[in-house]
Parts: C-alpha cells; structure tokens; sequence
C-alpha cells in the first residue's frame, strides 16, 4: 500500500504487479478510505473495543460507493477462485 | 493459566493498553515495550505480555517484529522505520505503516498540520503530501496517487508484503 509520484511511476516499479492495474486510488478517495468515521475515534479510550470493530464495514461501505467494491479491494476470493 | 488469560484481556484493559501504545507513540515516535506498560497497567509485566497479544489479536492490522514481542507496526503508526515519514510541528519523529495509513495519521494530531514525506518507490525522487483534521493542504506533486499492489485479501498473513 504505497504512493508513487503518478501512476506512470507506479507502473515503472520493478515490483509493479500488472495484476493491480485495479489498484490505483486517487488521493482524495485514498483519505476517505482511510478517514472513515472509526478512524476518526482513534484517541478515545474505547477506539479498541467500541469503533476498530465497525472499520471494516464502513470501509466495505465507502468502497462501494467509489465504485471499488471488487473482490481484490474487498478482500473477497474471485468468482473464479 | 486460560482462566486468567481470559481475565485479563478483558475488554477494559484491552483498551486501556490500545491507548498507552498510541499515546506513547504519538509522544515519542516509538512504540513501548510490554514491561514499560506493566505498571501503569496495574498488571506484572508477564501480564502485559498476555495483554499486548491480545490487543493485538483484537487489533491484526498491527504486528509484532517475527519471533519477538517487539512492537514493529501499530497503525497508522509504525515502530519500524518505513520511507513515510511523518513531520509534526516541524518535528519529524513518526513514520507511518504504509502510504495509505499515512493519511490517517491526520487523526492522531487533531488542530496539527501533519506533512508526510516519502522517496518515490520508482524514481526515488520526494512526494509530499499534507493534511489538517483530515483534510489534504498540500500535495507535491499533484499527481500523487495511491496503489495497492497486492488485492486486500492475497495481502492477508503476509504483513511485511503490504
């Protein structure tokens, strides 16, 4: 889970997976992804217990909504697997 | 000893200890060892051992350097040096877990300007990137895009390789 200076960059890495051409993500959808509403509870003193659990389905969620709800992102097995 | 094992990883200081390893984090840049925690946990440092594994069993985003109970990654943060380096108040002592944990170091600096700095894993050449309370302030260059090279599921069991 890297940045790159532009996709051509990412492209260029000698360990660029052309499997993960799916991969890229925008930087403004990168910090919603990552700033979903869990990880913004990260300093109270029940994050652990109360808002870690619900990360996973608010991050489903945005996912989707940036039209990524794929089985690579999502962390699914393909239909083909 | 199960039964006291479950005792003590009850949800409170779970929690409790969840918070110390942040806040120790965000204080210093580093993340503590279990025996430092013990006392201000209230608990024997044979104890904290037992807690840190079961935070981070609740918490699997984390991870232990292999084969230690060295603490080597606690996102967003990370106790290993990684090339995301975090800059706070001019101060440059954190490095983040990867690029995309990177920007929600944000929410550990509420009313900060946190700068995450980078070398190009293609050219070597810097990226910038900048955020107050979650927002982007300043990105160098422009085109800076993130990818996620293995899917989220291959990924899995193999932390080193995220």
């Amino acid at each position: 889970m890297n940045l790159f200076r532009s996709e051509e960059h990412a492209r260029r890495w000698e360990q660029f997976r052309p499997e993960s051409e799916e991969g890229f993500i925008s930087l403004p959808e990168l910090v919603g992804f990552f700033g979903t509403e869990s990880r913004q509870h990260m300093l109270d003193a029940d994050y652990l217990s109360r808002w870690y659990p619900a990360r996973a389905a608010e991050r489903r969620e945005y996912l989707a909504r940036i039209g990524k709800a794929s089985p690579f992102w999502l962390g699914t097995p393909a239909p083909s697997a | 000893m199960p039964g006291s094992e479950t005792e003590m990883a009850g949800g409170g200081i779970i929690d409790r200890m969840w918070v110390r390893i942040t806040r120790t984090l965000i204080d210093t840049g580093r993340p503590p060892h279990y025996a430092e925690l013990a006392r201000s946990l209230g608990v024997s440092p044979a104890e904290s051992r037992t807690i840190l594994h079961a935070v981070l069993q609740a918490y699997p985003i984390g991870w232990l350097h292999p084969e230690t109970d060295y603490i080597a990654s606690f996102p967003p943060l990370n106790g290993l040096p990684t090339q995301y380096r975090v800059t706070v108040r001019g101060e440059q002592k954190w490095f983040a877990q990867c690029g995309f944990e990177a920007t929600s170091v944000t929410w550990l600096f509420p009313g900060e300007r946190v700068r995450i700095a980078a070398a190009c894993l293609d050219c070597g050449d810097p990226l910038t990137v900048e955020m107050l309370d979650g927002r982007l302030t300043w990105v160098d260059p422009p085109t800076v895009v993130g990818h996620l090279n293995y899917g989220f599921g291959p990924s899995r069991g193999r932390p080193p390789f995220l």
